[in-house]
């Protein structure tokens, strides 16, 4: 019943597909990355305007929908005459640009409040001890605040990754082909659903599997202080 | 056509479609999430069983919902849904394609992905149930279908609110998609009207406040619902 | 023959600092000179722990200076009439020859033992590593850790973590050593290696700050004792006075009411 040569083909073209929905996946997680950590100091920020304007920026990309967001940002921004004829314009006419643009400002607002749950969890006894010892602000961030939030944050980040993952697919919806835009495509032409559902769930599955692995690594890495207390004690001690 | 006569509920206005549009995207998640809680106690049933078999069906279900772009899910049984559909129809004698009504198909879809997502809360909430209350119950010997009811149900429904209330929050998002089967809700209105208007930027605008507007009463209502159902036990003074 | 007094080190002038409308320090002036083991005691909400808090600016006073060999803190005040430091930087410079041991311990989690001795010297005192992780394996040897350098904070027991946070204090080599309860987190059993290191400590000469319930240590290790009551120093001197014939009568009162605790 199961035609294997169909099966073998979808997957060829599906599989040919992956690379866009990495490169998707990868340029919106670093850009978005690096404009996270922009939007949680700004939360932070003792100055109100800064502070507002980063809640209303989470607020905004966190309760609406990205298929919306996409629209917004492709065929809305589009249809005017100064962004025509902006430098910009050769990034903004690209559907691919756009969806990573659009996918790098939606996980940036879900990082961004991932981050600050991981600021707010450090311990404050060690802020205080690194202030006590005259550390300055910048160094107290870089030694004791950024790696503790960091380790803090790795569990809720790696849901967030997945769900990025996820979130590439409505690329296809503005004419990118990744591998959601592939398989629709198959779809439509020859109806044969399940059989194409198959190979592009297994191909998600399989991409979530990894990086799901991959962050669980770093936080293994990351965390030898919360392991289990090593079982010997070292013989050598050295005479004053 | 100026703005106020294009938003407006005149005979040109999209105001009223629109609004309509809004009610339909909240009447399908609704409905999706009454499908997603009955998917969801399922699973996390399942999960919970001391059987391994059990466990494992629920692994595949929430690792399937969870890891598969929701889009995939959508062409799953939109298109699928119309093979089979068309199939049976066949059968019975009825010539031509037909396709499964985009509300079902939205339903189904919605509800079962939020049911994955539900199943985590449910069983969460189901292992933070304190075991002393149980014990206490079972000690004056009432039988174990009273103590499900008058014990154990409330507390699962205290502690699921707060999960609740971001599947909700993400349903409502993942409704968006359902635009994609021609469902006239909200995303795909404010698609039409920007299309035939060619006012992409102020549908699109106006369609991610109108998400944003159900975001924020649903915010408060379930903020409400937490603090009734929250008042039995004691508060931080801090509040958070 | 008449010694000479060890010169001041430390000096605090009036200190006031309120928590809204709460007044918890009403003018505090302490004096401590080198190689002196201050004990400071009082009450919960006698302001002890708020007081130290103020030297290292850890808490910022509302009134009053601080020095530090000489050098006092400037303070300005802000718009909104609150005090600030007004040179960060000089802050950051006391604030290394300060060291401060806390109730919690506070080792940075993140870090081994050792790397938690040497973070301060090297990154704020700016002294090549070399030196410090020479320095900081002798301390811990003196301290009695040395086996436990590559270990991990949460794998020490408290008694453990609290003798490395006062080696990772010693690093910074600190004119002052302030310390906040020091004893009070910890179960009974491991308060006594704790206090030896602090006795060991006073007896080669450290200026020490001890807000502390040990009243053993106050009665045999310090030279001085405060006795803080409501935010103002009730009656302060040698150990000797203070427990005795000096002492006033709500201290006497308050060694009573410690020794009955003790006792049940």
């Amino acid at each position: 019943m199961i035609d294997l040569d169909f099966l073998l083909d979808t997957l060829g073209k599906l599989l040919a597909a992956v690379p866009t929905t990495l490169g998707l996946f990868f340029l919106s997680l670093l850009c978005g990355g690096m404009l996270s950590l922009l939007v949680v100091a700004m939360r932070v920020s003792p100055y109100p305007a800064l502070s507002w304007f980063a809640r209303g920026y989470v607020l905004v990309f966190r309760g609406s929908p990205l298929m919306i967001q996409l629209f917004l940002i492709y065929y809305g921004l589009g249809q005017f005459e100064f962004v025509r004829e902006s430098p910009l314009w050769w990034v903004l006419r690209s559907p691919y640009a756009c969806a990573v643009l659009t996918l790098a400002l939606c996980t940036a607002g879900y990082t961004a409040e991932i981050l600050r749950g991981g600021l707010l969890a450090v311990p404050h006894g060690q802020i205080e001890a690194g202030l006590a010892v005259g550390m300055s602000r910048w160094t107290l961030v870089r030694r004791v605040i950024a790696p503790i939030a960091l380790r803090q944050c790795l569990p809720a980040y790696s849901t967030e990754a997945v769900l990025l993952v996820k979130s590439t697919a409505l690329a296809s919806l503005v004419t990118v082909w990744d591998v959601t835009g592939v398989a629709q495509q198959i779809i439509q032409r020859t109806y044969r659903t399940m059989e194409v559902f198959i190979c592009a769930a297994a191909i998600y599955l399989v991409l979530n599997f990894l990086l799901v692995r991959a962050v669980a690594l770093l936080e293994h890495r990351l965390s030898p202080h919360l392991r289990a207390r090593p079982s010997h004690v070292p013989t050598q001690t050295k005479t004053v | 056509m100026d703005l106020f006569e294009m938003l407006g509920f005149g005979e040109q206005g999209w105001g009223s479609a629109v609004l309509l549009a809004t009610l339909l995207t909240v009447a399908l998640t609704l409905c999706g999430l009454l499908v997603g809680s009955v998917f969801g106690a399922l699973v996390a049933a399942a999960k919970l069983s001391p059987r391994r078999s059990l466990r494992v069906i629920g692994e595949c279900y929430s690792t399937l919902f969870r890891g598969v772009p929701e889009l995939l899910v959508i062409y799953l049984f939109y298109f699928g849904g119309s093979t089979l559909i068309t199939a049976i129809g066949q059968w019975f004698g009825a010539d031509g394609f037909i396709a499964t009504p985009p509300f079902l198909v939205g339903a189904l879809a919605v509800g079962m992905i939020s049911g994955s997502y539900q199943a985590e809360v449910y069983r969460g909430a189901y292992l933070a149930v304190s075991r002393g209350e149980l014990e206490a119950a079972r000690s004056i010997g009432m039988p174990t279908l009273m103590l499900a009811r008058r014990i154990l149900m409330p507390q699962i429904l205290r502690l699921s609110l707060p999960g609740l209330g971001n599947v909700w929050q993400m349903s409502l998002k993942d409704s968006a998609l359902i635009s994609v089967t021609g469902l006239a809700e909200l995303m795909r209105t404010t698609q039409i009207a920007a299309g035939s208007t060619r006012q992409y930027f102020v549908f699109y605008v106006v369609g991610g406040l109108l998400y944003l507007v159900l975001t924020a009463l649903s915010n408060q209502a379930f903020g409400r619902a937490e603090a009734r159902m929250g008042r039995s036990q004691r508060r931080n003074f801090v509040n958070p | 023959m008449t010694t000479m007094p060890p010169p001041i080190t430390l000096t605090t002038t009036g200190i006031h600092k309120s928590f809204g409308s709460h007044h918890v320090l009403k003018g505090i002036s302490l004096d401590a000179r080198k190689g002196d083991v201050i004990s400071i005691l009082g009450a919960s909400g006698s302001g002890k722990s708020t007081y130290l808090r103020c030297i290292n600016l850890l808490e910022t006073p509302d009134q009053g200076s601080i020095s530090l060999d000489g050098e006092s803190i400037q303070m300005r005040q802000r718009k909104d009439g609150r005090m600030e430091p007004a040179n960060r930087a000089q802050v950051e410079r006391v604030r290394s020859q300060l060291a401060m041991v806390f109730q919690s311990f506070n080792l940075w989690s993140h870090m081994t033992v050792l790397q938690n001795l040497i973070e301060g010297p090297m990154r704020v005192q700016k002294r090549p590593r070399a030196e410090c992780v020479e320095e900081a394996e002798q301390l811990l040897q003196r301290v009695g850790l040395f086996e436990r350098r590559d270990y991990y904070p949460a794998h020490l027991s408290g008694g453990q973590q609290q003798r490395v946070a006062i080696a990772r204090a010693l690093a910074m080599r600190p004119q002052v050593m302030l310390f906040d309860e020091p004893t009070s987190a910890l179960d009974p059993e491991l308060v006594g290696e704790v206090l030896k290191v602090m006795r060991t400590l006073a007896e080669e000469g450290r200026t020490m700050l001890v807000v502390t319930h040990e009243m053993g240590f106050a009665r045999n290790v310090a030279n001085r004792v405060v006795f803080m009551h409501q935010g103002v120093i009730d009656v302060e001197g040698a150990p000797a006075d203070v427990f005795g014939a000096q002492g006033s009568e709500r201290f006497r009162q308050f060694i009573s009411s410690h020794q009955e605790r003790a006792a049940a």
